[in-house]
């Protein structure tokens, strides 16, 4: 790319001999993109902008107000800056949110990654039906999760019937009333949301993975963990890298499953960022403040994914 | 560029349909009359029934005139009842909520109607006490809570009480006809049923999960403990109110104690308010403290024979208090094209005896003071009786949630803490107050 850069010319820059010709527009060199492209990407730029980049700026904007959602706004440049740097509720939601981010995003490739092991290493009967319903909760709504982990939770409910049946009865508790066990249950809904998309994601890596390298490594007397750690987590790396990076912008603004299951409680326990934006927007009435929640939450995403990537790229030039 | 020129043509003459087919539905529309009303009781058995029965009896009486009765779930329409009036196509007549949450917005962004006219038309200043009246009155700024014009009118009376499993006093060794009539006998009356019950059976079953269970469990020991008029000052705002006084503390501290006593089920974090009426119903727990909207649910399960009805007795001060007051307030939408005729539907369901008739047939209790229960139906006297004993005694201590938008909030993650120990009384008294303090600087 870089040689070719070299020698074309530049849009605008006569290229010598060659023959004058009026054209509409700068003269360009064969090769060089033409404007029309910006044709081509308008319909999914104009709908970007739209529904994208205006609202995040219009939340920018907003969040140097003082408004309620109704009256007149009152410019208060970043005095709701301000006021979230000395938020505890605030502090302690985003403490949840890197708990969370362990269940959401540590957890799902370590186990995408021994599934991916097993079901890659022989061939296993009904494979592409395991892959299917491994992933299954991916396509499932949020709400139906929600509802459907609060009734495995409850008190009566299946798990807790399960560990009496096995003799663990004194373990059964109402696991989202409590104070210890709230966040971690709903890290563990997180948890099996995302396995599947990791184990996706790697068994579709493995498959580009050239077979003469396990060959090698067998050859070599690789065992199984031994060949696992030099050949397919090394071969894996940008697939665990996609999957990190989903992952830890899924559990950031994870919303709809604390929602539904704990609405932030017991006790403010299991309250995430995007929760507190939710109700000082819609409860407090405070839509400049939740503007300004928002758009320290887009930063700290911007900044993790970034980190997320600036990592994996270190490791790609070693 | 002619096949483009096609393309436009073709777009203009949809955009020209579409417009003739809805000018032809607009002038379809315009020989009958369409309200649009908001409600969150969408209770059934409640008030759902009865709202959408009256609306059917009004629709008869007015020829041209239909009635949309739009039922959502409370947070629902609260979440999104302000933006909805703001946007021109929202409802004519809807619920809000008392407090600084809701009711505070719609007035201070002109969203509802004064509803002086209309109380002089209809005579409506005869329905409630002069007190209860505050709960509707804002002044226009939205900042003043229980002054000012009336802004809202509501259609049942509210009151927390406790259903109590009369088999399970009985097997207790306490008689269900000589109830306590005093706060120390009430805690004695407890310790005598947690002695007396198996271990996993708790005195009080309770639902918190949603946060406002023990917000409405708590006013009667408060009661016992607090003035009843400082706790609607407090809520009113009224300066120099404080939620961190000695009686609140010690209150606080025994519903902390009740708590450690094991009264209640273990995981009323984990189970929905309602749902907890429900499992009382099915035989769990010596009572159920709540509201007595669920009263029905109640009857259905253990049979109207099985149940007492009381509020928590008072203190020394001898004066009875639990949290209640009316339900949510109806509102005009400043919008509407139609506001005589929504105060006409209101009036409607509010003061008609055929109202109040459906209203008591579902064991609802008619907001309007003069309404008398029928006569032969034993659960609902008591239920009754119940709302009667503390509105008389002017002990209706309100929604204590009232008190500023982030209230709710504070006094549901504060009450959860308390209750697992985590929390101290004077901590908590601390903390609510400060959330008071900090909206009440607004105010000024």
């Amino acid at each position: 790319m870089a040689d070719e850069g070299a020698d074309a010319a530049r849009p605008g820059e006569q290229i010598p001999g060659a023959p004058r010709r009026r054209r509409r527009g700068p003269t360009r060199a064969p090769g060089d993109p033409r404007n029309i492209g910006w044709l081509y990407v308008l319909p999914g730029l104009a709908f970007y902008v739209l529904f994208t980049l205006a609202p995040l700026l219009h939340t920018v904007y907003y969040s140097l107000f003082d408004w309620d959602g109704l009256t007149a706004k009152t410019w208060v440049g970043l005095a709701n800056y301000g006021e979230a740097l000395h938020d505890s509720v605030l502090r302690d939601s985003f403490v949840h949110s890197a708990i969370l981010i362990v269940y959401y995003a540590v957890f799902p490739v370590i186990i995408g990654l021994v599934l991916t092991a097993a079901l890659t290493r022989s061939v296993i009967r009904g494979f592409r039906f395991f892959r299917t319903v491994l992933f299954l909760p991916q396509l499932i709504a949020g709400v139906v999760i929600a509802q459907a982990w609060t009734w495995i939770y409850a008190t009566e409910g299946p798990l807790n019937r399960f560990l009496e049946l096995i003799g663990l009865g004194s373990l059964a508790r109402p696991w989202l009333g409590d104070f210890t066990w709230a966040l971690p249950s709903i890290g563990a809904i997180g948890s099996w949301v995302t396995f599947g998309l990791c184990m996706v994601l790697f068994i579709a890596g493995v498959q580009k993975i050239p077979t003469s390298l396990y060959d090698a490594a067998r050859v070599d007397g690789a065992g199984p963990v031994r060949e696992f750690f030099a050949v397919t987590l090394p071969g894996l790396r940008a697939e665990i890298l996609v999957a990190f990076v989903l992952t830890t912008i899924n559990a950031l603004r994870s919303f709809d499953i604390v929602y539904n299951t704990t609405a932030g409680g017991p006790g403010g326990s299991t309250l995430v960022p995007s929760m507190y934006m939710y109700q000082n927007a819609f409860l407090y009435n405070r839509v400049g403040y939740a503007a300004a929640i928002a758009t320290v939450l887009a930063i700290a995403i911007f900044l993790l994914a970034a980190v997320v990537l600036r990592i994996g790229d270190r490791g790609e030039h070693q | 560029m002619n096949r483009r020129l096609l393309g436009v043509l073709v777009l203009v003459a949809f955009t020209l349909l579409a417009a003739v087919t809805a000018g032809a539905y607009a002038g379809r529309q315009a020989t009958t009359t369409t309200l649009t009303m908001w409600s969150y009781d969408n209770q059934d058995p409640g008030l759902e029934p009865v709202l959408k029965q009256l609306s059917k009896d009004f629709e008869k009486s007015h020829p041209g005139v239909k009635i949309n009765v739009v039922f959502k779930s409370f947070t629902d329409l609260v979440g999104t009842v302000p933006r909805a009036l703001a946007s021109g196509s929202g409802p004519d007549v809807t619920e809000g909520n008392q407090g600084y949450q809701t009711d505070a917005q719609l007035v201070k962004a002109k969203l509802i109607l004064p509803l002086t006219k209309y109380i002089k038309k209809y005579k409506w200043d005869k329905l409630y006490a002069p007190s209860t009246w505050g709960m509707f009155r804002w002044t226009p700024d939205g900042k003043s809570f229980g002054k000012g014009p009336v802004w809202g009118i509501a259609q049942t009376g509210q009151n927390v009480v406790a259903f109590i499993n009369r088999k399970k006093l009985i097997a207790a060794g306490i008689n269900p006809n000589k109830l306590p009539r005093t706060y120390a006998g009430w805690e004695r009356m407890l310790a005598t049923l947690r002695a007396k019950l198996p271990a996993d059976d708790p005195v009080i079953e309770a639902g918190n999960k949603s946060g406002y269970g023990f917000i409405h469990i708590f006013g009667g020991i408060w009661g016992a403990y607090v003035q009843p008029q400082s706790v609607r000052n407090w809520v009113y705002h009224v300066p120099g109110s404080r939620y961190d006084s000695a009686g609140t503390i010690k209150a606080l501290g025994r519903l902390q104690a009740w708590a450690k006593a094991g009264y209640f089920n273990d995981d009323y974090n984990a189970v929905q308010e309602d749902a907890a009426a429900g499992v009382f119903a099915k035989g769990k727990g010596a009572m159920w403290i709540g509201g007595d909207w669920d009263s029905t649910i109640i009857k259905e399960g253990l049979g109207a024979k099985n149940i007492v009805v009381t509020p928590i007795p008072p203190g020394p001060g001898g004066q009875w208090a639990s949290i209640g007051g009316l339900s949510g307030p109806w509102h005009i939408s400043a919008k509407t094209k139609y506001p005589d005729l929504g105060a006409e539907w209101l009036n409607y369901v509010i003061t008609s005896t055929r109202a109040k008739a459906l209203m008591f047939s579902q064991q609802q209790i008619p907001s309007d003071k003069s309404a008398k229960a029928p006569a032969g139906d034993a659960y609902l006297g008591q239920v009754s009786k119940a709302f009667q004993q503390v509105a008389n005694d002017d002990g209706l201590l309100l929604y204590t949630d009232w008190a500023s938008p982030s209230m709710y909030t504070t006094l549901q993650n504060q009450f959860q803490l308390l209750l697992a120990g985590r929390q101290t009384p004077a901590g908590m008294a601390k903390a609510v107050q400060d959330d008071w303090a900090k909206f009440d600087k607004t105010l000024r």
